[in-house]
């Protein structure tokens, strides 16, 4: 088990930047996850942490040995795909127990028969890969990869392939077996719901970098940039003018509690963020006129997407909601309007 | 599960050393068999006072170049050859009996580029039906049909000429079946040689085109299809719009390297030809061993091989231009014979579908018919010489072959000693080219633009005429490379020969290894190393089993490759001194051919079932291996 340090490593290719000057800090046992858009340069990292592509500058340690340079078979890491990857000319058992021909144990049939117990495949050793299904081959995969017991677990997608359902019910299962193995786990994702469901840090990638670091109620409720702010959860960004106390968005003003951390003068460029759910018809304060345009029914919810003065705002609420063409009229309160 | 005892970094030390070992040792053959000896062929041509005289007198001699000479003579004097185009079109005349041109002097170079055209087309003509019928139809044998497809492209020329005269000369049995129809006996390859040559060439290629183009077909994703018939397309116009494009690709490649094997072609246009028809390849041939101008079949040559090098460069960027295809299931193939026509429907509806399914029928049927006169007639001429002379059915011919065989003098041919010679060096052939395929498959696998310049310096036995390797060889390693100190670097005999053919069949091994290599998933290979295996050791237990069926066919090829050859082996099989001799069955063949008919179509024949039975065997081997 070992902590994880980038500091800042940077790759291109060609004139191409995937990734510039990337500080992370994974403490040890801890489930982090990387997030971001494609080409966000999020695999681009975890490829970096697993040897497979060489940084161009920055440094990486595992629990402070220097891992710059090692081949990607010294490192000790465990690697999970999108597309499983696993050896179609082995079995299950073949596949499971690959690393312990590296990595002698004792006795391997026995640890691969645990490892098919851990993933919940018991008797499955003897089939070939190609007849599980998609969500059996990721947890062979994930069996696999754990079997010759890594420092750092590397996950790249690895519910990406499977339907709604089944990428529920293994996520859950990736994160119990990593709870109860308390391995240090980099887990790269371009769903942003995924993420906040399952770390402990997330780490926010945009264009190369990281945009921001912190747990799943941190990068929703305090955002550290525009970019944060949109990508992480849905959010109504509005550009204004900064005024005392709060924003001004062509001459409506809101109020806005904790106004100190963003720290710019009056007068300045400014943007108010608020969450859907925040926006309510009863709130006293920041109230604004809308029109309702479209609705989408979701069960617990209805996402409501309505026109004000040109600019869509989502509005989210569990209650009836007007028929469209209707007015509105919608506020929020203080302390759940963000400054940027 | 089993365990492996080895494990650990000493093990892969010794793999990453075997592996640089190996490379080493391929590119040291390559240099030593393949690019010294032709490099010596082509040095002769630059070996005169005035080295680049020899190539301009070559280019602008008419003999070689025709109309182009001129052009070659006087490059700047664009108005005089505009004029020339100009009155070329002015003699074009349209008449009652279709389009008349002005006679065209095309020159050696013309001729031989000329009936490489013509040959494509013939096997593009004859080879995409092929393809239609095994891609779309289901049948008893189609498989089998289709793996036999393979066979024409490896049967010896000198084999396959004598089997075109066994059928279609004047003694031969298209003559004999005409007359039982009361048609009097007809002159084909006495007055018609080149339409002869080109059905040779088809026959060689045609199955090529096949090959390629089934297999294109196959995996063509009909979805698109059903996808275009569902917006309105009538069946012809998706099979254009959808299927055509992407059969397109396939047919290229199979006519590209059409075009490279005829533009080379010697055995075939030889035997039937002769130099009335000679091909530049020939011509080479004629002047080292007729005339022994050394240096203008030099000079030849390396125009020759310039101009086939260019078409397997232009093949290769095409074909990897071509790689990233998604594949798909392929046409439903409905059966060829039978069809349950209970469906409900009007009777006139059915009639008319079951009416254009029968006319498609009728085509397929004449196909066949085509197909028979040309692929079986040959072949079962020649075994059918082997088995009559003049009065009727004998086995004659082969009580000369086993005489020969027991009672023969030591300097005569016998069966027995070919028959051997050609086993050992084939298996000896797929011992040495299946290691150096694979170095070189690993090697190009690379991407970057090098790659194309790679893949072409190492296809170079493919664009390399026979002779000119052939002849380098024997003025290279037989006779021997002096080295400083009074030694001598002599190669001659079985391992000449065995290197010379793994040298021609490793680009085959190539061919269909590089792809499967090419199409492993990197993420395999990047979880076995951080599952702590080596990049060596992922090579192996990883790429290396999932390319187990190329390397099988690759295997195959080179075999067949080696079983076949003629071109080269008949200059380095020289038995006079040595006291074991070195001639093959394609040789043995040859040299009975000169002076017996039927033996040597009986040794033909014998050449034919070792070949048809080593290829049974290796297919059961590679299923074997498949399944495994």
């Amino acid at each position: 088990m070992a902590e994880l340090t980038l500091e800042g490593v940077s790759v291109s290719y060609g004139d191409a930047v995937a990734l510039s000057d990337v500080h992370l800090d994974v403490a040890d046992g801890e489930f982090f996850t990387l997030v971001g858009p494609s080409g966000c340069g999020k695999t681009t990292t975890l490829r970096s942490i697993a040897g497979f592509e060489t940084p161009d500058t920055g440094e990486l340690r595992f629990g402070g040995r220097e891992m710059t340079g090692v081949p990607p078979e010294e490192r000790d890491v465990g690697v999970v795909f999108q597309n499983y990857a696993l050896f179609p000319h082995m079995s299950v058992a073949e596949n499971i127990g690959y690393g312990l021909r590296f990595h002698p144990v004792d006795d391997p049939e026995a640890r691969v028969a645990e490892l098919l117990s851990l993933v919940d495949l018991d008797g499955f050793g003897d089939r070939d890969p190609t007849e599980l299904s998609g969500g059996q081959q990721q947890r062979v995969s994930l069996a696999r990869a754990l079997a010759p017991e890594p420092d750092v677990l590397l996950l790249d997608e690895p519910m990406s392939a499977l339907d709604a359902r089944l990428r529920e019910e293994l996520r859950r299962e990736v994160r119990r077996i990593q709870t109860d193995l308390g391995i240090t786990t980099v887990y790269v994702t371009h769903d942003q719901e995924e993420a906040l469901a399952v770390s402990d840090r997330v780490a926010v990638m945009h264009d190369g970098r990281v945009e921001q670091v912190g747990t799943p109620r941190e990068v929703y409720h305090e955002p550290a940039s525009r970019f944060v702010a949109s990508f992480v959860g849905e959010n109504n960004l509005f550009d204004g003018e900064r005024v005392d106390g709060g924003v001004r968005v062509d001459g409506t003003t809101f109020t806005v509690d904790g106004l100190d951390a963003a720290g710019r003068d009056t007068g300045g460029h400014a943007t108010l963020c608020v969450r859907p759910e925040h926006l309510r018809r009863d709130a006293a304060e920041n109230r604004f006129a809308l029109t309702v345009e479209q609705s989408e029914f979701l069960g617990e919810a209805t996402r409501v997407h309505c026109d004000w003065d040109g600019r869509t705002v989502v509005w989210r609420t569990d209650r009836r909601v007007p028929e469209r063409g209707a007015a509105v009229t919608l506020g929020f309160a203080p302390e759940h309007g963000r400054l940027l | 599960m089993s365990r492996r005892e080895w494990t650990g970094l000493s093990a892969d030390r010794t793999l990453r050393s075997l592996a640089v070992a190996a490379t080493v040792v391929t590119a040291g053959v390559l240099l030593l068999v393949l690019y010294f000896p032709v490099g010596l062929v082509f040095a002769e041509a630059f070996g005169g006072s005035r080295p680049l005289d020899s190539f301009a007198s070559t280019l602008t001699d008419p003999f070689y170049t025709g109309v182009l000479a001129e052009l070659f003579a006087r490059p700047f004097a664009v108005g005089v050859h505009l004029d020339n185009v100009g009155s070329w079109f002015a003699g074009v005349s349209v008449g009652p009996g279709g389009v008349d041109t002005p006679p065209l002097s095309k020159g050696l170079f013309g001729f031989t580029a000329y009936q490489a055209v013509l040959s494509t087309l013939a096997s593009v003509a004859i080879g995409l039906p092929g393809a239609y019928v095994l891609a779309n139809y289901e049948f008893r044998g189609r498989r089998t049909l289709r793996s036999l497809t393979i066979v024409p492209f490896v049967l010896p020329g000198i084999m396959v000429a004598s089997g075109f005269y066994a059928a279609f000369g004047q003694a031969g049995l298209l003559n004999d079946v005409l007359a039982l129809v009361g048609v009097g006996p007809q002159r084909l390859i006495e007055t018609n040689p080149l339409f002869v040559v080109i059905l040779a060439h088809a026959f060689y290629n045609a199955p090529l085109v096949a090959r390629v183009a089934t297999a294109a077909w196959e995996s063509v994703d009909y979805r698109a299809v059903e996808t275009a018939r569902s917006l309105g397309a009538t069946r012809r116009r998706a099979f254009r719009d959808v299927v055509l494009p992407q059969l397109t690709p396939a047919i290229a490649t199979g006519a590209l390297l059409t075009f490279l094997f005829t533009f080379l072609t010697f055995p075939i246009v030889l035997a039937i030809g002769g130099l009335e028809l000679a091909t530049v390849e020939v011509w080479v041939y004629y002047q080292l061993t007729e005339v022994l101008a050394f240096e203008e079949a030099a000079t030849l040559a390396v125009l020759e091989t310039a101009i086939s090098l260019g078409v397997t460069y232009a093949y290769l960027r095409y074909e990897s231009a071509q790689r990233a295809a998604n594949p798909g299931e392929g046409p439903p193939r409905e059966p060829l014979f039978g069809r349950a026509s209970d469906a409900a429907g009007s009777w006139l509806a059915r009639s008319r579908v079951v009416g254009a399914l029968d006319a498609r029928r009728l085509a397929i049927a004449g196909y066949t018919l085509v197909v028979v006169v040309l692929f079986v007639g040959p072949l079962g001429a020649m075994v059918l010489e082997g088995l009559t002379d003049g009065s009727g059915l004998t086995l004659r011919h082969y009580e000369f072959l086993l005489q020969r065989q027991a009672s023969g003098a030591s300097f005569q041919t016998k069966p027995l000693p070919a028959i051997r010679n050609s086993l050992v060096f084939g298996v000896a052939t797929v011992a040495v080219a299946l290691p150096m395929g694979l170095v070189v498959s690993v090697a190009s696998t690379g991407e970057g633009r090098w790659r194309s310049l790679l893949e072409t310096a190492t296809m170079l036995p493919f664009a390399v005429s026979g002779i000119v390797f052939g002849i380098g060889l024997l003025r290279g390693l037989v006779f021997g490379i002096s080295l400083p100190g009074g030694w001598r670097f002599v190669i001659t005999g079985g391992v000449a020969i065995v290197a010379a053919h793994a040298v021609a069949a490793y680009p085959f091994v190539v061919r269909n290894v590089a792809p499967q290599l090419a199409g492993v998933d990197p993420r395999l290979v990047e979880s076995a190393r951080s599952l702590g295996a080596s990049r060596v050791r992922a090579f192996l237990d990883v790429e290396l089993r999932l390319a187990a069926t190329g390397l099988v066919a690759g295997a195959a090829f080179a075999f067949a490759i080696s079983i076949g050859e003629f071109d080269s082996t008949v200059i380095l099989a020289s038995d006079v001194a040595g006291d074991t001799v070195t001639y093959t069955m394609p040789v043995a063949v040859e040299r009975y051919l000169g002076r017996r008919f039927g033996p040597a179509m009986a040794m033909g024949t014998v050449l034919l079932v070792v070949t048809a039975v080593s290829f049974v065997v290796v297919d059961r081997l590679g299923g074997r291996v498949e399944r495994g």
